[in-house]
């Protein structure tokens, strides 16, 4: 049987749209250095470290595992990179708690990061390349067909997507380390702030931020003498399908509901909307939140809009999703799944101060990556397996 | 786009990949290049003891963040160099010059720099070496314009 994983030790910085003051290898330093703190460990205490981030190209940093060895104190031990797109970082985590679920490792510190400051990563998604269209439209021009897809299918009422970005942003006022925060926010503002990607708005956009989120993840062990808290991890999944191929389903992508069905395999999950207390899914437009309540099996297909609509997604709701203020308020890309299971393992630690749901138990950690074709989730739990 | 198509050949195309980027140096590379600009030369105390030039911001050995700055000299020993006769555009000087391992005056471990030497006989592991200003500096490792050697003045 697997070793039991659990996470003891959670850092994140502040998100911000430019951290002038340090350097990459900084970032990703202060994330580390607040989760070992968190963790009660110092530098010795780690047998290995798993790094993710999105493409290299987002910031010119080839192999930036190799650069950051020193800073992540990774001399001596081995240090690995994981890259999946925008689920990197979940996919990261997932990696990292694989070392020690095989016993091959006690205490890992995991971190990923974004330092979108330095670079242009909406430009980078869209490189010109010999023999192929140019399309030249970003992250939000390539989902707004599947959005206006999934509206045309469910027929949701146009205003679900505000609702979504008004929570969220309600949400990140609670939350001290969410980058955009909008004081006195309202669902009209969201209105009519200008329409980029019809259907999505600019206050339904996530930002680009800098930032960087880590965590130490321990054996049974180590996990029950460490004195902290612990997010137990119940069940770990990863899937992937290829961006184009006749007949697939960008709205509900099949990976999606695949991996949702795998991950509630292991934790013993049988009605998601009952057994979560709450979810952080990875929503950086604000209509994905409604599509992947459907894609993971929260709603019926073609309800997940209804859902939103009646408020249960939000904090006082029965089924809080993004209680941060989630992907539309924080968006260093590589680090973004990764701060879903963290703010995942946060909750049912009791950890999350204001936006804490109270006695979480049990909280699934989601994030998505490249044309939604990369999944990644965890379901991590205040109650040891 | 060029295209070039040979009888047995599928279609290919040659195409260039440039971006834009910043580049943020952090506390410790900042303050050191920030120091070249007023033609002075910091390093970092490492856990040990040992002074380290150009700093790092983390210990090597104990991965500490590191914050004690300690000035050194702007001149030092060679420790290794190798001679390159014939230098390319892009190298840092247009005559025959040296790549150097340069111990500074108060620092412990040497670091990589050029060593306008005029010739090959004028260098030697242990010899003494200068540093020779940019006369507009800009906080760039070639502020340092080269090293040359002490006997030479």
């Amino acid at each position: 049987m697997a070793e039991l994983c659990g996470v003891i030790g959670i850092g994140q910085t502040r998100y911000a749209a430019k951290r002038g003051d340090l350097s990459i290898a900084g970032l990703v330093r202060e994330a580390a250095l607040r989760a070992l703190e968190d963790a009660g460990l110092e530098w010795k205490d780690i047998d290995a470290i798993v790094i993710g981030k999105a493409p290299d190209m987002f910031e010119g940093v080839m192999m930036p595992e190799l650069y950051l060895a020193d800073a992540l104190g990774a001399v001596g031990k081995p240090i690995l990179r994981v890259h999946t797109a925008g689920s990197v970082g979940g996919a990261t985590a997932i990696v990292a708690a694989s070392l020690v679920q095989a016993k091959i490792h006690e205490r890992v510190l995991t971190v990923s990061f974004e330092k979108q400051s330095e670079s242009n990563a909406m430009w980078a998604l869209s490189l010109k390349q010999p023999f192929q269209v140019h399309v030249n439209a970003g992250a939000g021009g390539y989902f707004a067909p599947h959005i206006r897809e999934y509206i045309h299918r469910s027929k949701a009422p146009d205003n679900i997507g505000i609702l979504v970005a008004y929570k969220d942003r309600l949400n990140a006022l609670k939350n001290p380390y969410a980058h955009l925060q909008i004081p006195g926010v309202t669902p009209e503002q969201i209105e009519q702030s200008p329409m980029l990607w019809e259907p999505i708005r600019f206050l339904e956009s996530c930002p680009s931020s800098d930032g960087a989120c880590a965590m130490v993840l321990a054996d049974e062990r180590n996990a029950e003498r460490s004195g902290r808290s612990v997010a137990w991890v119940r069940g770990t999944a990863m899937r992937s399908e290829p961006t184009m191929f006749a007949g697939r389903d960008e709205v509900n992508p099949r990976a999606g509901r695949d991996c949702a069905r795998d991950l509630y395999a292991q934790a013993g999950i049988t009605d998601p909307r009952r057994d979560f207390d709450m979810a952080e899914i990875y929503v950086p437009f604000s209509w994905f939140e409604p599509m992947w309540l459907e894609n993971l099996g929260f709603a019926e297909e073609g309800t997940g809009w209804k859902m939103v609509e009646s408020g249960a997604t939000m904090l006082d709701g029965d089924m809080p999703v993004n209680c941060s203020g989630g992907v539309l308020s924080s968006n260093a890309i590589g680090a973004s799944g990764m701060v879903r299971f963290a703010e995942a393992a946060i909750q049912v630690r009791g950890d999350a101060g204001e936006h804490q749901i109270d006695g979480a138990r049990l909280a699934l950690g989601h994030a998505y990556g490249g044309g939604s074709q990369f999944f990644s989730m965890w379901a991590v739990s205040s109650e040891k397996p | 786009m060029s295209q070039d198509l040979g009888p047995e050949e599928t279609l290919s195309a040659r195409f260039k990949l440039e971006f834009d980027y910043t580049r943020s140096v952090g506390p410790v590379v900042g303050r050191f290049l920030m120091g070249l600009l007023q033609r002075r030369i910091e390093g970092i105390r490492m856990s040990d003891g040992r002074v380290l030039v150009p700093p790092t911001e983390y210990d090597p050995l104990t991965s500490e963040s590191l914050d004690e700055f300690v000035e050194v000299g702007d001149a030092g020993e060679v420790v290794s160099w190798s001679w390159v006769q014939v230098p390319r555009e892009k190298h840092p000087l247009d005559r025959p010059f040296a790549w150097a391992l340069i111990r500074l005056d108060g620092a412990d471990v040497p670091m990589l720099h050029a060593v306008d030497a005029g010739s090959e006989s004028r260098m030697r592991s242990g010899g003494r070496v200068k540093v020779r200003w940019r006369a507009e500096r800009v906080g760039h490792i070639r502020d340092i314009e080269c090293f040359e050697p002490e006997d030479a003045s």
